[in-house]
């Protein structure tokens, strides 16, 4: 009797893995445990056994039937997890690059944007917005600019076609719309709107009448900052310009202010940067921007007491900021928009 | 403006001091130097004269001559050479082992195709005298053997080319110059001496009078009479200070003018005295239509808005700017009617820029001269004058006006400008730079008794008016350098960032979830371009007055363009192309009105990524799901129900895009497929799935609104499925918002909800009607209570099937 319990065993554990689906191994199934199966017809022949012997071939009977259930047990989890993975269907080679579209990424214009005032944030600065259609009192006449300034030549600024009305860029009287020349016109809507102290960075886009060449385009970047409280000093301007230079540059950055001129501020600075980490380029002084203490007639046009309140404006270009720190050597790249430029920043 | 070391060492000893020192002087004061160029003959050792002994040919090279050379009384040197131009006895310039020529080029003995060379004959490039390298520097003077070069030629010049600021007129002249250096390195200053004594001419005119009719743009004018000079060449001292910084020397009497006006920033004029008809020097306004021919030989046309010196007849000199060749001096002039005086900035201003001349005299003037500068220039420039060309000035000049008065004094309070710093800087350093900048310092004390600085300004400072103004005359001197390191003071101003930039952040970096790459483009396009997609804004509203280029002549109202520029780019360079966007500022007209909006656009290809494996075509309901994702950043809730199909628009793919909102709603958005005229306009292979959403700034400030929670039910749903057959052109949005309205009025006052009426499925084809489609819709039921029954829901559902069939044509489909 054993030695037919065993050819089953055999049998089954030779058909098994053969089998390839559900249906085929209950099918198969049966033929052996079925009413009508081969271990079924084995169980039966105990009871033609002699008494005595009933006892032993009864063990051994549930010994192969325990042995069987475990094979069935087996095939069926095969089974089961192969019909599962049908569902994932055949393996993929893993090696093979996605055909999806790449990464979106920013643009590098916006990441320094993001990363310059998110440093700046850290010192108590929040970001201020305004107009790209400007006027020329709030770009100009507010700024102390002189009348006669070659900076309001048709040739140095866009102005927009007389007859335009803007629907919701105020303006002072009847003077000129123009596109801004710089961020600093959010300074005096700012200081219109707001009480001091205040502690603003306006980032946006400005227009020069200038050609486009390696170093000018019709359209870039700044960063305007404007920190009017009392008590502000030479040393705290300079203080905070440190501060930021060593946070975008790393800590050897230093920066040099060389005296300068600008009508909206009163002493004025241009500020030239060196830094052993960019390398050669960064051991001379560069030049990177121009700040100053606020003009007390800047104060006194916005309504500010220049007797209390004193204050600092820096503004810096983006894209001026974003090419040295990327050794990038033609402004153009950045409005070009080719992809494979694009996406060495994303 | 070029500034000679030479030049200003006339009135400032800069001895021991390296030209880097210089450099770094003038940057530190405010001026930027933007080029350093030395000129001439550096310092150089072991460079001698020497006498060619002989010369042979080269044993071994054709183009070489061994020559035997004198440097001293000992044996002469063998140098090889290879020039031709010097013939034995010649002297020339001989390097000697040890010398280092400009470039660092050090010589020594060495072995030229076997001969041994000891030391070099050299050629004025080779010395940096000049470009000369057509052979060795032959001394025609034959200066004696063994004289070291330097002592043969002049001592070069130093050139810093340097920026100077608009509020910085008294620094555009030499002097000017030598007077910042000089309270920088705290070294004296020397101005030109005047030999001149009006008082002991022989007194009298060479003209009748001098008059200015126009007293606003000329309040003073002065004319000096010089008799008797002989025009001639200058001599190389006036020739070479000219050429220096980049002048053309002309003749004696002109030259004395520039070099005066270079020296001391004050322009003068210097006439033919036979040329001036009538007798008569007249300051006065243009008439209408005059003509004059300038030096450069330019006729012009003037205006009354310009001012001319004039004799009784003619005009001779557009004053300020330009003189004529009608009063020009020429070689046979003798006597000399000489200008010097003082324009207003504005008038000459104007007249350079309307005139398109600008002219070192014009340039000053509108920047501003010393008002009290005239007479010293004028008298310097007869001095001049008289040494170089002979003749004597007569007397005291025809005058009309006075200069404009312009003297103050500025009180300073020590303290307050130590506030203003930040840092210490002591009475006296104060006292000492400004006075060093020939301000008139006096110490005194304020009503407190606190230390005052009572600053006397003098008449070339035209930028010093208020105590803030000294501030920055002393921390230039003190040294911007010396400012020194602090500690960040930050306190918060608990203000949070302007909800444009937090929005325009937060779509950002959703798209780039998304996988969108931001791009950017300029702001101004093609106005040809504009009228032919964005025909419906008026032509002229968005266009600029002044534009550089017809690409760029007017403010974009769309994004649209820019992107499609991006692929066309791409494609062009064989970049696969990837979806993309930009935010920025656009220009939109509603009702004659333009608008500053903030626009966030964004394309992809329609044809899927790829690759390997082709990916679905993208369509119109991917971009009309990014749209909906823009807007609920925005807090816009969108029901695709009240999207508008876009149809004969130059923009959109008719049947294929949608528009959503509108200006009177503070945004607007139209995406879908771009027109394919559009896309095939840019040369795009593939069609352009698009989104363009426009929010005014006034919509994105106001004011946030929390939201409330909204209990929502523990017990499960019941659903049931509608589908009904509806004419083909009906929008499922429509049908949606009818069944929902039904549905909700069917179930109230039963306590059930309707939760949702969704679309799940849509349908044409067999079993339907030709002209219609079966739209199938799940409404989903649920109970705040309960887990609802069969027995609740069906005669809901039954009322809602009846309901929605009574009038609209609609058929359930079964």
């Amino acid at each position: 009797m054993e030695s037919d319990l065993q050819q089953i065993l055999a049998d089954v554990e030779e058909a098994l893995p053969a089998i390839e689906s559900k249906a085929q191994f209950e099918q198969y199934k049966a033929t052996v445990v079925g009413p009508n199966g081969k271990f079924t017809a084995a169980t039966k022949t105990i009871g033609k056994l002699p008494p005595a012997e009933r006892p032993g071939a009864g063990k051994l009977i549930n010994e192969y039937k325990t042995r069987l259930q475990a094979r069935f047990d087996e095939a069926l989890r095969r089974l089961d997890s192969a019909e599962l993975a049908a569902k994932v269907g055949p393996p993929v080679d893993v090696t093979l690059p996605s055909p999806d579209h790449g990464p979106g990424g920013a643009h590098l214009v916006s990441q320094v944007r993001e990363e310059i005032c998110s440093i700046l944030r850290k010192i108590g600065f929040v970001v201020a917005d305004g107009p790209e259609a400007e006027t020329e009192y709030f770009c100009f006449d507010a700024l102390n600019t002189p009348k006669d300034h070659p900076a309001r030549d048709l040739h140095d600024t866009y102005y927009i076609h007389p007859e335009t009305r803007f629907g919701n860029v105020s303006r002072k009287g009847g003077e000129r719309f123009l596109l801004r020349t710089h961020t600093s016109s959010v300074q005096i809507r700012t200081m219109l709107e707001q009480p001091p102290p205040l502690r603003i960075i306006a980032p946006g886009r400005c227009f020069r009448r200038d050609t486009a060449d390696a170093t000018h385009s019709a359209n870039f970047h700044q960063i305007e900052a404007l920190y009017v409280d009392k008590g502000v000093t030479v040393r705290d301007l300079k203080a905070d310009l440190d501060y930021l230079f060593r946070s975008l540059l790393g800590p050897d950055a230093e920066t040099r202010f060389r005296p300068h001129y600008f009508s909206y501020t009163e002493p004025s600075f241009e500020v030239d940067f060196r830094s052993a980490h960019l390398g050669k380029v960064g051991s001379e002084w560069m030049e990177i921007m121009g700040c100053g203490m606020v003009d007390p007639a800047v104060f006194a046009e916005v309504g500010y007491d220049p007797e209390v309140w004193t204050g600092y404006a820096f503004g810096l270009g983006i894209e001026r900021i974003a090419m040295t720190l990327y050794g990038i050597d033609d402004i153009r790249y950045l409005y070009q928009n080719d992809f494979r430029f694009l996406r060495q920043f994303a | 403006m070029i500034v000679s070391r030479n030049w200003i060492e006339r009135y400032v000893g800069l001895d021991g001091i390296e030209d880097s020192a210089v450099e770094h002087a003038l940057t530190m004061v405010g001026f930027e130097v933007e080029g350093v160029t030395r000129k001439g003959l550096p310092p150089l050792d072991n460079i001698v004269v020497g006498e060619v002994v002989s010369h042979d040919k080269h044993p071994n090279a054709d183009r070489l001559s061994v020559c035997q050379v004198r440097v001293d009384d000992g044996n002469p040197r063998t140098i090889v050479c290879g020039a031709k131009n010097f013939a034995d006895g010649d002297h020339v310039i001989v390097a000697l082992p040890g010398a280092v020529l400009p470039g660092d080029f050090e010589i020594k003995v060495s072995k030229l195709r076997g001969v041994e060379s000891q030391g070099m004959m050299c050629s004025e490039r080779e010395l940096g005298l000049g470009d000369d390298h057509a052979g060795i520097a032959v001394l025609a003077d034959r200066p004696e053997i063994g004289t070291p070069v330097n002592e043969v030629f002049d001592a070069g010049d130093t050139l810093f080319d340097i920026e100077i600021t608009p509020n910085r007129p008294d620094a555009l002249s030499q002097t000017g110059i030598a007077r910042e250096l000089a309270a920088w390195f705290k070294r004296d200053l020397v101005y030109p001496d005047i030999r001149v004594n009006l008082l002991a001419g022989p007194g009298g005119h060479l003209i009748e009078s001098v008059v200015s009719e126009t007293e606003e743009n000329c309040p003073h004018y002065r004319g000096y009479a010089i008799r008797g000079v002989k025009i001639g060449p200058s001599p190389r001292w006036l020739k070479t200070a000219l050429e220096s910084i980049g002048l053309r020397p002309v003749n004696n009497v002109v030259d004395a003018t520039n070099f005066v006006l270079h020296e001391l920033g004050q322009p003068l004029h210097a006439f033919d005295v036979r040329k001036i008809r009538g007798g008569r020097i007249i300051v006065r306004q243009a008439r209408k239509g005059e003509c004059i021919t300038t030096l450069d030989e330019k006729k012009r046309t003037l205006d009354p808005g310009m001012m001319v010196i004039a004799d009784a007849e003619r005009s001779l000199v557009v004053a300020g700017v330009m003189g004529s060749v009608d009063a020009e001096v020429d070689d046979t002039t003798t006597d000399i009617f000489l200008e010097s005086a003082y324009f207003n900035p504005s008038s000459v201003r104007r007249t350079a820029r309307t005139l398109g001349l600008s002219t070192d005299s014009s340039y000053r003037f509108e920047r501003g001269v010393d008002p009290r500068g005239a007479e010293f220039a004028a008298l310097r420039c007869i001095d001049l004058i008289v040494e170089l060309a002979g003749g004597e000035a007569l007397g005291p000049p025809l005058v009309a006006g006075e200069p404009p008065f312009t003297e103050r004094e500025i009180d300073l309070s020590t303290d307050w400008v130590r506030g203003c710093l930040g840092f210490d800087i002591s009475d006296e350093d104060m006292a000492a730079h400004l006075a060093s900048l020939e301000l008139d310092v006096r110490e005194t004390t304020d009503d407190n008794d606190r230390p005052l600085l009572r600053v006397g300004i003098p008449t070339f400072r035209l930028d010093l008016y208020r105590p803030i103004d000294l501030v920055e005359e002393i921390l230039r001197l003190h040294g911007t350098d010396k400012v020194p390191p602090a500690e960040v003071r930050t306190h918060g101003l608990l203000a949070e960032d302007d909800p444009l930039v937090v929005f325009n952040r937060r779509v950002a970096s959703l798209l780039i979830g998304r996988g969108y790459q931001e791009v950017a483009h300029y702001s101004l396009r093609d106005g040809v371009e504009l009228k032919k997609w964005y025909g419906h804004c008026a032509e002229d509203s968005l266009a600029l007055t002044n534009p550089l280029a017809s690409d760029a002549s007017h403010l974009r109202p769309s994004l649209i363009p820019g992107l499609l520029d991006c692929f066309a780019f791409n494609q062009a360079r064989l970049n696969p192309l990837a979806p993309v966007f930009e935010t920025g500022r656009v220009f939109r007209e509603y009702d004659g009105k333009v608008f500053e909006m903030l626009s966030i656009a964004f394309a992809l290809p329609r044809e899927g990524a790829g690759g390997w494996l082709r990916r679905e075509p993208v369509d119109f309901h991917a971009v009309a799901r990014v749209a909906q994702d823009i807007f609920q950043q925005a807090g816009v809730s969108v029901d695709p129900a009240r999207f508008e199909p876009v149809s004969g628009d130059s923009i959109w793919q008719e049947g294929h895009a949608a528009r959503f909102g509108g200006f009177k709603m503070g945004f607007e958005a139209a995406f879908g497929v771009l027109s394919l005229n559009m896309t095939s306009q840019w040369d795009l292979r593939t069609p352009v799935c698009a989104g363009a959403v426009y929010f005014t700034p006034e919509y994105l400030k106001r004011e946030p609104r929390r939201r409330r929670y909204q209990p929502f039910s523990a017990f499960p749903p019941a659903t049931r499925d509608l589908a009904l057959v509806v004419p083909v052109g009906t929008s499922a949005g429509h049908v949606r918002t009818e069944l929902q309205r039904v549905a909700r009025q069917a179930a109230k006052s039963t306590g059930i909800e309707v939760e949702s009426v969704d679309v799940f499925d849509v349908y044409q084809g067999k079993g339907i009607p030709a002209d219609a489609k079966s739209l199938a819709f799940s409404i989903v039921f649920r109970s705040a209570g309960r887990t609802l029954t069969d027995k609740e829901v069906n005669p809901v559902f039954d009322a809602i099937q009846a309901k929605i069939i009574e009038g609209t044509g609609y058929a359930v489909r079964k």
